[in-house]
């Protein structure tokens, strides 16, 4: 590992700089476009407690189901088929699987399967799949990933029935699985979640107050650094830089101010895109009202673990695995996105 | 004429008459020897009783002709690998490719490994039956392909047919003879609750070439 952080890998970060009422703004289908959202967290500058609006849609987060050892044929079902994944869209993500270590599971939205095998488990399986982008020299992961709306995947179809014979009796796959579903909710789950271990959980919201807060002119300042500064308010590392703390030599971009007070707020769990454009729109309403430092910031956090990253790509944690956008929004309703990947994934788009 | 009579002594009246006289018995011994070594030829190179202990005295010249010129002629008569290629004598026509006409002869292969294994009991050391196992024919064997790196041969099970050099066919439940390299495929064999699995990387030979070769004992195998 010593050898490799000498020459950390290249990232990429895409910045895109637009307003809400330029209808070719293409926030919403960004938003959309990161399925999986472990933690989406909300600096609000100069504010000592959320609106009550606010505060509602923090606290109005879809909640999601884990599953315990949930055998990934269920997923197959043609009850659970029909309920939820006809019906609406399905995030469904295994659960303390560990990419390019462990086999991976991870039902998308638009009903996509994927599957992340090692070289055994494919063999085992028997079903066609491709292999994974992040082999090096010997081909060592594979991906399998299926359509299951399509018409081959039909309850009774050929490939259905394959992939079915092959995660029943081939390759027995178990896992632990977070899952919720819009907009049915537990309810179009149920008939699945009523044969296993199963528990609820509400999207955890943390809030913390911060005073005296040194802060960057966010219009004027160099991407690279404000995505650096926000990154250590969200990770509460102070950026005095004082001879007494030595573990930190953070200091805040030039041009500062200092907020008298600001208010952080996070929500982590298992997300839902959906919400995350409720709250944007909420964001947007508290900007109207008279502030004194008129702008937000929110920012996404895809799962480190999880299979895909933007879109339908494969994503690996092993070499630079961060997916995560950060969105900067003005009270005259401008917004900057910045995007960021590491350069070994495919850019967003 | 009996040999007592030989060695009787000359009666009295015909000593009389022939005017001979009697030898004793021991004289007469070495009399008779005396007589043989003189009248008998030396052969100075030969020792003559070592020759005369041989067996085998071949008398006349021509020796009979053996069978073997009849046998190679009927050798050839056999076909070569390019007709029964043209003939198709190996290739199963499409009308007996039909799973229910096999079945006799797993059963015969069946019998034939409980056979091999000394009765295969349930307490049977798993490795002595698989040593066996290695060595044994398997056409007729119900074989499952369960891993391989081409995902589409996985699953597929059939009764094999024909085993070549780097290929088995198998044929289906569903009646379809299926050509199966071994490459890269693992199989697994089940008779009488024994699960074996074949690395077919290892297994590329012929049957009949198998069974004299040697396998050697390897830590892991990688497909």
């Amino acid at each position: 590992m010593c050898a490799d952080l000498s020459r950390t890998p290249r990232t990429l970060l895409v910045c895109d700089r637009s307003s809400f009422l330029d209808h070719k703004n293409r926030v919403s289908s960004q938003v959309e476009q990161l399925h999986f959202i472990y933690k989406v967290s909300v600096l609000l500058p100069e504010c000592n407690s959320a609106s009550s609006s606010l505060d509602s849609v923090f606290n109005s987060f879809t909640s999601f189901y884990l599953i315990r050892k949930l055998p990934i044929y269920e997923l197959l079902d043609k009850d659970f088929l029909q309920s939820a994944v006809y019906q609406g869209s399905v995030h469904g993500l295994s659960f303390r699987t560990r990419i390019d270590e462990d086999n991976c599971v991870a039902l998308m939205p638009n009903g996509r399967l994927t599957l992340s095998l090692d070289k055994d488990s494919f063999e085992l399986l028997g079903f066609e799949g491709k292999p994974s982008r992040f082999n090096h020299r010997s081909c060592s992961r594979f991906e399998v990933s299926v359509d299951l709306t399509d018409s081959s995947m039909a309850p009774g179809g050929r490939g259905y029935l394959r992939l079915l014979t092959g995660l029943k009796s081939h390759l027995q796959l178990q896992t632990d699985f977070l899952l919720s579903h819009h907009p049915g909710g537990g309810a179009s789950l149920q008939a699945l979640l009523s044969r296993y271990d199963w528990s609820e959980h509400k999207p955890k919201v943390s809030r913390r107050c911060l005073s005296n807060l040194v802060c960057p002119a966010p219009r004027s300042c160099d991407p690279h650094s404000l995505l650096e500064w926000l990154g250590a308010v969200d990770a509460d590392v102070r950026c005095e830089n004082s001879s007494s703390s030595f573990l930190s030599s953070f200091v805040c971009p030039e041009a500062n101010t200092t907020l008298g007070h600001a208010l952080s707020v996070s929500v982590s769990g298992l997300l839902l895109p959906h919400d995350v454009q409720r709250l944007i729109q909420e964001l947007r309403c508290y900007l109207q009202q008279p502030q004194l430092e008129s702008w937000v910031s929110l920012t996404v956090h895809g799962f480190t673990d999880s299979l895909v990253s933007w879109g339908g790509s494969e994503h690996g944690a092993l070499i630079g695995g961060q997916d995560f956008y950060s969105l900067l929004m003005f009270h005259d309703h401008t917004y900057r996105l910045y995007l960021s990947t590491a350069t070994c994934h495919t850019c967003p788009p | 004429m009996d040999e007592a009579q030989i060695y009787t002594q000359i009666p009295h009246n015909l000593v009389k008459s022939l005017n001979v006289k009697p030898q004793s018995s021991s004289k007469a011994a070495a009399f008779t020897e005396a007589f043989l070594k003189n009248s008998l030829q030396k052969p100075s190179q030969y020792d003559l009783k070592d020759m005369l202990t041989h067996k085998a005295v071949i008398l006349g010249y021509a020796r009979p002709k053996k069978e073997s010129a009849k046998r190679s002629s009927k050798k050839a008569k056999g076909l070569n690998a390019r007709q029964k290629r043209k003939m198709k004598i190996f290739q199963i026509k499409p009308e007996h490719q039909r799973y229910e006409l096999f079945l006799p002869l797993h059963e015969l292969w069946r019998q034939y490994i409980v056979d091999l294994c000394g009765g295969l009991k349930p307490t049977s050391n798993p490795q002595f039956v698989q040593q066996k196992l290695l060595k044994a024919d398997f056409h007729g064997a119900i074989i499952t392909v369960v891993r391989s790196k081409c995902p589409s041969y996985v699953g597929t099970t059939g009764i094999l047919v024909q085993e070549f050099k780097h290929v088995f066919k198998i044929i289906t439940k569903e009646n379809k003879l299926k050509v199966i390299p071994k490459r890269n495929s693992v199989f697994a064999i089940e008779i009488n609750g024994f699960v074996s699995h074949i690395y077919g990387s290892k297994f590329e030979q012929r049957a009949s070439e198998r069974s004299a070769k040697k396998f050697k004992v390897r830590g892991t195998i990688d497909l």
